[in-house]
């Protein structure tokens, strides 16, 4: 045996863990639901073959499209949002000479390390209509505030003011990219005369848009997914309300409670590719946008 | 490489798996392995009920496992009963006995998750005709006998007598007897307009609530039934009828409230009541004067506020339809069934045969405060129960318009969109005719989609 066979075994064997982990644990449900989408699917009988029925299904059914609706509006609102909220705090957490920094990004950091489930409670309590924190506060400086759960209007808005919460992940690592901005360009565009916002402009955003394109991505992926925060807002005793269901929502319902485990499938293959396509479309969009330090 | 006083990797490995070896060999042993060392067969019993409904469903669990020394029976708390079953039965590791919602009996039976009982409950001497006629609806399933009634529940009209003491004067000007509750729909109007407070004295929907006399969506739990009262019905002759007028009328009449109240007001005053099972719990705290509700909520009033001076009517009907001797009876109870693939059916059985014994019938329903499913019941069970409406509500079990949800699987997701519906009519968004319109096309697509795979299937459709 070579020195080069013997060392593929060796990895091989070192890495088995996680190829059967992954083999097992992924791929094999991956392929499986790939099947099961093509199947009649009602978990306790066998699964049996109708073609694109289920895809089919999925284009007249008045509640996919309404997911779908709920789904996209809630990212367009969530995903610049929290990157411009993220931008902001982590330009201010990075600004020299800040007092207390450590503290300050630890009480940003903090919220994300809450189970989500927990937080999702207490965000049902601060939107209470009558007694929640966020309307007495309005109610303080003499605004009447909405019915935040129960309004159609507002369960969007709801949830993306929610999103905000689970924003300092996205701030360590934009403090992290902007620290590693070369200081001698800050100097350079101080004494060609720009002012802190130009130079946050010109110098900090071009050179951390590596790590603006890594959030982003996770981000859309995560809006697209969100399940936990809607499912407590916008589910209760007296069962959902439209306004606030979403996508993962919609296809967990179709698996676990319908027992339509062939058409969830369907659902969260189409998922996979919306989120492959638009990774795809970002990455594309990234060669003209993003600037990585030292490509030619 | 090792320097003197350090573990080597090997010396290291051989402990702990010398560790793991004696733990597995020596270690602590679960109270099943104890007991099933013993000679004893071990049955696994999942229910839902924890507090007060759970020690007591433990109480007679207890008295079996000392009533005889073949079969020792574990009771175990389970949320989300309805899907980890699911899940225990597809993976073929079930439990022995599972305690379901009446609502999940259809889509387990047409799946042939659980067995069928009629030979196993007969040979218990077990009969249907010793329960109650409504309740076979929920025990019967495409002509076989899948479920046994656990406790029974059925709905009915809670009412504050001290509120309706209060505003007795308005009450009588209304024609409605402060004393009886209200009899009608049209009594049920008159009674929530005599006992709804608006701050400041205000007309209704002129200001902000102080107190409403009736609200749809409190608690909420039930949008499919407001159809019934009005003489419509959700499915009839396998036909998805809920878009019928009469059924359409049942949800004008649920809109008619927040419009007269102002929704805004509504929402922002439910928004200030307390989740069901707390002291805070709207009708507890006398912010709703009538609600509809099952018999457990006296269990809540004992616990929470036992100076309430309540009363219990059935949900009102219309006059037209309304019959002293025939009222309506929601049905909403807790059911026994057998898993496939649990280890010994005949011991499952043994079990539920000694739960279904009519002094164990009616400890359990003591504990619950609900009604007895059984047709002959004690007088002492009445004497002791602590729910004012306890004959009431046995009553509603066999009453001729006793009616539970449309027994197919395909309702889950079907009453999914009442509760959507409602909540949007509720909130004053679209009318009430296209919406169930719209709620009976669904329905209907579902049980044709249904029917449609079990006939691909080769199946029987129902």
């Amino acid at each position: 045996m070579s020195a080069r066979t013997r060392n593929l075994i060796s990895g091989l064997l070192w890495t088995s863990p996680w190829l059967v982990g992954f083999a097992v644990f992924l791929f094999l449900p991956l392929a499986m639901s790939l099947w099961y989408s093509f199947t009649d699917y009602p978990l306790l009988k066998p699964p049996v073959y109708i073609g694109m029925e289920n895809y089919t299904g999925l284009l007249h059914d008045d509640k996919f499209w309404l997911v779908v609706k709920n789904t996209l509006v809630y990212s367009a609102f969530a995903i610049p949002l929290s990157t411009l909220v993220s931008l902001v705090v982590a330009a201010w957490l990075a600004t020299p000479g800040l007092r207390a920094r450590g503290f300050f990004l630890g009480a940003v950091f903090l919220p994300t390390l809450v189970p989500m489930m927990a937080a999702a409670m207490v965000w049902l309590w601060l939107f209470n209509a009558e007694n929640g924190l966020i309307n007495v506060l309005l109610k303080f400086v003499g605004v009447s505030g909405p019915i935040w759960l129960n309004d159609a209007r507002w369960s969007i808005p709801a949830l993306v003011l929610t999103g905000l919460w689970g924003v300092g992940q996205m701030v360590v690592v934009y403090v992290a990219a902007i620290n590693e901005v070369p200081a001698a360009l800050y100097e350079a565009a101080t004494l060609d005369g720009m002012g802190p916002v130009r130079r946050f402009q010109h110098v900090t955003l071009p050179l951390i848009t590596p790590a603006v394109l890594f959030n982003v991505i996770t981000l859309t992926i995560g809006s697209l997914q969100i399940f936990v925060m809607p499912y407590v807002l916008f589910r209760n005793e007296q069962g959902q309300r439209d306004s606030g269901n979403m996508y993962n929502l919609l296809l967990y319902d179709n698996a676990f409670v319908y027992q339509k485990f062939g058409y969830a499938s369907a659902m969260a293959w189409v998922q996979l590719l919306v989120v492959l396509a638009l990774t795809g479309i970002m990455m594309f969009a990234s060669k003209r946008l993003v600037h990585y330090r030292g490509a030619a | 490489m090792t320097t003197p006083g350090d573990i080597s990797r090997r010396a290291a490995i051989g402990t702990l798996a010398a560790g793991a070896a004696w733990f597995a060999a020596f270690g602590p042993r679960s109270e099943r392995d104890a007991i099933a060392s013993k000679g004893k067969l071990v049955l696994d019993y999942w229910e839902k009920w924890t507090g007060i409904e759970g020690q007591a469903m433990q109480k007679i669990v207890d008295a079996f496992n000392a009533s005889q020394d073949k079969i020792y029976v574990r009771y175990l708390i389970t949320n989300s009963i309805h899907q980890k079953s699911l899940i225990a039965i597809l993976g073929g590791a079930p439990p022995d006995v599972i305690g379901l919602y009446a609502f999940n009996v259809p889509s387990y039976s047409e799946a042939r998750a659980i067995l069928p009982l009629d030979d196993l409950a007969a040979s218990h001497g077990l009969k249907m005709s010793d329960y109650a006629s409504g309740l076979h609806q929920v025990m019967r399933h495409d002509g076989q006998w899948t479920a046994i009634i656990n406790t029974c529940g059925t709905l009915a009209l809670y009412w504050n007598r001290a509120i309706f003491r209060e505003c007795a004067d308005a009450l009588k000007a209304s024609g409605v007897d402060p004393d009886k509750g209200p009899q009608t729909i049209e009594q049920l109007d008159a009674a929530h307009v005599a006992t709804t407070r608006v701050a400041g004295g205000a007309p209704l929907g002129k200001g902000p609530l102080e107190r409403a006399g009736f609200l749809h969506l409190e608690p909420g739990w039930w949008s499919w039934i407001w159809g019934q009262p009005f003489g419509g019905h959700i499915m009839q002759d396998g036909l998805a009828t809920c878009g019928s007028p009469d059924f359409v009328k049942g949800y004008q009449w649920v809109q008619s409230y927040p419009r007269e109240l102002g929704s805004e007001h509504v929402e922002k005053f439910r928004a200030g009541f307390g989740p069901y099972g707390t002291p805070q719990c709207a009708f507890l705290t006398g912010k709703v004067a009538m609600c509809v509700q099952g018999p457990w909520m006296a269990n809540l009033i004992n616990q929470y506020t036992p100076t309430l001076d309540y009363g219990v009517v059935p949900i009102p009907m219309i006059q037209s339809l309304a019959d002293p001797a025939r009222p309506l009876g929601v049905i909403d109870t807790d059911v026994l069934v057998i898993p496939r693939g649990c280890k010994d059916p005949e011991a499952s059985m043994q079990f539920i045969a000694f739960t279904q014994r009519p002094e164990n019938v009616e400890a359990l329903a003591l504990a619950h405060c609900k009604g007895s499913p059984l047709v002959k019941v004690s007088e002492s069970f009445y004497a002791q129960h602590k729910n004012r409406g306890v004959r009431l509500h046995t009553a509603l079990a066999s009453s001729p318009r006793a009616f539970v949800p449309p027994p197919v699987p395909e309702w889950t997701e079907w009453k999914d969109g009442f509760d959507s519906t409602i909540q949007d009519l509720w909130r004053l968004r679209g009318e009430p005719g296209p919406a169930m319109e719209r709620l009976q096309a669904r329905g209907q697509s579902l049980l044709d989609q249904a029917a449609a795979r079990r006939a691909m299937r080769g199946e029987r459709n129902g």
